[in-house]
């Protein structure tokens, strides 16, 4: 496959250029670097025209940089899989939800009267017309916020596209091999990821573990998308040995939807057994801004570089382990 | 065998590969788009002035090929339009096809839609070339041929925008620099105001949309010049051109218009509707670029330094050729620098002295010459071309200029350079 060249996920978006841009920060433009000439390996719509374009309509109208769309809603809880985590399902505007089916979508929410700071991350499960589904876990300060008190109410901020490291590859794949590994948390955004590979005819076969929340939430639906799912107690006791298996039969793509534990588990099986299969990743990085200012979510990778995850995609084995 | 990397497909790097070639190595050739020759694609004009004496010093030194091939493909010889004497100008439409056939006839692997973007190497040595995608093209040497001009980006920072001009960016991805790459300060040429880049100087027309008799008269002599009304003479745009040998006061009254298949308009751009305003030109639009009522490519923005046998400074195996080793002008200058190059590229592997051009023969003397200039104030706000303005103004004070094919051919005899390209090395 496509070596992944590390590449800014707004990139020709309607999200770009964005308040990087704006400040000299430009993830890719080498003029909206500040330098004094063009230096990039960009092939698509040159990013400093659109800049340019847009400035010229900014003077004419009210137009300010397109941050993204924020949403005003209410939530019902559907389901509740253990004391602290909760699917939840609102709905946002047509718009919005178009906007979500991209794979790795995610959005930010928060309490409506809340200062923004509270808002958090959450990965798409599933987006069923204007309807989304979620699943949070309630441990931190920002999520208990939204079930406190019996509160119903939400404030959707959206779209981010960022949450998968390696999309790219589970955009591209068809007609492949692919063996998903979802734990945890990792369950939920699994589902349109297998969507996604299964829409491009390739042959899915997942392991599912229960990870911290003890329970696995997706085999079901799993099984309905035609993935061959394989239910483990814990990855680590049943889940390496069968991924050993897997793995000598060098499939295409590896998966892992889960937290960085269960990647690093993953590059140790394929260092161990000596193969190299491209591997997509949940993005797992703390998120405040989600537009690449805040510097929260920043990574350095090996060549040395600092990059914000979540704009730039990049492929997780390249990134200096904590 | 030594493996010879050239990245660039323009004239340059097509004369590069073949220098390389005829030297007994095996090339590879990495071109951006689908068609080799670059903004030959759309030029045409050779021989004039002190080209003529260029283009035969180089096939009397045994890189005659690609001027050989110009020549068998001319759509007129010996046209004198101002300024320029016993020009040639080649059809710009099926040149193409013409060099690609030369090149695999010498064994060279052409790959188009090839772009590099990154260099692999160790401290002063590049071990391979990066293709967009993530191919290595490992090589023993290396030749930057990627030129100066554009991308996007720059045309629309230092110039007018991106104007769709034959280099076609939008389609084929940025021009990407290895002598960049490898993280040397690239020169940039200027203005004569001294702001950076200069906009190309020519775009031309669809003769279809021509008058009958302008189109007669291209057919028939090459050359057409219609006077500027006063209205739309505009002399300040003059300075920033690339080609300083048409920077001259008679095209700003006139449109010189040449025959090379498409009608060369000898300006850098001119608006449409004061082009239809000019008797004949009432339904002209623009052949490249696209957008040429408003813009053209921006050029010299990215100028390696680099030595007189054309070796990248700073670097053990890079060497560079056409615009990328100097602020010249035009299909000669680029065709017997890269000759220089890809010759001296197999002379790198093999351990051997660079060849240097002597000063008594005229590519030589500019060589050295254009890369003195590059070191005096105000050098990198001129072009250099043996077909005008400093430099054939030289040429001709020191006698270097001849229409003789038996001086010229003597001249390099004399230097002990005859048949010296022609030579394989390996």
């Amino acid at each position: 496959m496509r070596k992944l060249l590390s590449q800014c996920i707004d990139i020709n978006s309607q999200y770009c250029p964005c308040l990087l841009a704006d400040t000299n920060h430009c993830v890719f433009c080498s003029h909206l670097k500040g330098q004094s000439v063009c230096d990039c390996n960009w092939s698509g719509v040159c990013i400093l025209y659109e800049k340019h374009w847009q400035s010229k309509k900014r003077t004419s109208g009210n137009g300010e940089i397109p941050i993204r769309i924020e949403v005003e809603t209410q939530f019902n809880i559907i389901n509740q899989f253990s004391p602290d985590v909760y699917m939840l399902e609102f709905e946002v505007t047509s718009n919005l939800a178009q906007q979500l089916t991209k794979t790795g979508s995610f959005v930010f929410l928060r309490r409506p009267q809340d200062p923004h700071f509270y808002h958090f991350p959450v990965g798409i499960m599933k987006v069923t017309g204007n309807s989304l589904q979620v699943v949070i876990e309630t441990i931190g300060p920002k999520s208990t916020r939204i079930i406190a008190d019996d509160n119903r109410q939400l404030l959707v901020r959206g779209p981010y596209y960022n949450g998968i490291l390696g999309q790219p590859w589970i955009d591209n794949l068809t007609n492949g091999k692919v063996v998903l590994i979802a734990g945890g948390m990792g369950q939920p955004p699994a589902l349109p990821i297998a969507a996604k590979l299964i829409k491009n005819t390739n042959e899915v076969i997942a392991i599912l573990a229960p990870g911290a929340i003890g329970k696995t939430i997706i085999g079901e639906e799993l099984c309905e998308l035609g993935v061959q799912v394989h239910e483990v107690s814990a990855f680590r006791k049943d889940g390496i040995v069968m991924l050993e298996e897997l793995c000598a039969k060098r499939p295409d793509l590896l998966v892992s939807a889960g937290p960085d534990d269960q990647h690093y588990a993953i590059i140790n099986v394929l260092q161990s057994i000596d193969v190299n299969i491209p591997m997509a990743v949940t993005n797992n990085a703390t998120m405040c801004c989600g537009e690449g200012i805040c510097g929260s979510c920043q990574k350095e990778t090996l060549d040395n570089k600092m990059i914000c995850t979540c704009k730039v995609q990049t492929d997780f084995t390249q990134l200096v382990p904590y | 065998m030594i493996k010879v990397v050239v990245v660039g497909g323009g004239w340059s790097g097509c004369a590069a590969a073949l220098g390389a070639a005829k030297g007994g190595a095996q090339v590879v050739l990495c071109e951006r788009t689908d068609m080799l020759l670059g903004t030959g694609l759309v030029g045409g004009i050779f021989r004039n002035n002190g080209r003529y004496t260029a283009a035969e010093e180089a096939i009397a030194m045994g890189g005659g090929d690609l001027f050989v091939a110009m020549d068998a493909n001319t759509r007129h010889k010996g046209v004198e339009f101002p300024g320029h004497s016993h020009a040639s100008f080649y059809d710009v439409a099926t040149m193409e096809p013409l060099v690609k056939k030369i090149l695999q006839n010498y064994g060279i692997e052409i790959r188009t839609k090839t772009r590099v973007v990154n260099v692999t190497r160790y401290g002063k040595k590049i071990q391979a070339v990066v293709v967009d995608g993530g191919e290595d093209i490992k090589g023993d040497v290396f030749l930057d041929t990627t030129g100066t001009a554009g991308p996007m980006g720059n045309c629309l920072t230092y110039g007018n925008g991106c104007a769709m001009c034959m280099l076609r960016c939008p389609a084929f991805g940025p021009r990407v620099g290895v002598a960049a790459k490898c993280e040397i300060k690239e020169l940039m040429g200027q203005k004569a105001d001294g702001s950076f880049g200069a906009m190309s100087g020519s775009c031309k027309l669809n003769k279809d949309s021509l008058s009958k008799e302008i189109r007669d008269q291209l057919d028939s002599e090459g050359v057409v010049v219609l006077p500027v009304p006063e209205n739309l003479r505009k002399t300040s745009s003059l300075g920033k051109k690339a080609c300083s040998q048409y920077a001259l006061p008679e095209y700003a009254a006139n449109l010189v218009l040449l025959d090379t298949g498409h009608a060369k308009l000898m300006t850098s751009y001119f608006p449409i509707e004061d082009l239809r305003a000019i008797p004949g030109l009432e339904r002209a639009r623009y052949e490249d670029p696209c957008a040429g009522g408003v813009g053209n490519s921006m050029r010299y923005l990215g100028i390696a330094p680099c030595s007189n046998s054309l070796k990248v400074e700073s670097l053990d195996n890079l060497f560079c050729a056409g615009e990328k080793c100097m602020p010249l002008v035009g299909h000669t200058e680029a065709v017997v620098t890269g000759l220089l190059a890809g010759h001296n590229a197999v002379r790198h592997v093999l351990d051997m002295q660079y060849l240097e051009l002597p000063r008594s023969l005229a590519t030589g003397d500019f060589i050295a010459f254009t890369h003195e200039q590059m070191n005096v104030e105000e050098g990198l706000r001129k072009r250099y071309t043996f077909a005008g303005s400093v430099y054939f103004e030289r040429m001709k004070e020191l006698s270097l200029y001849s229409t003789s094919r038996t001086e010229i051919s003597e001249r390099v005899a004399q230097a002990g350079l005859a048949d010296i390209y022609n030579s394989c090395m390996v």
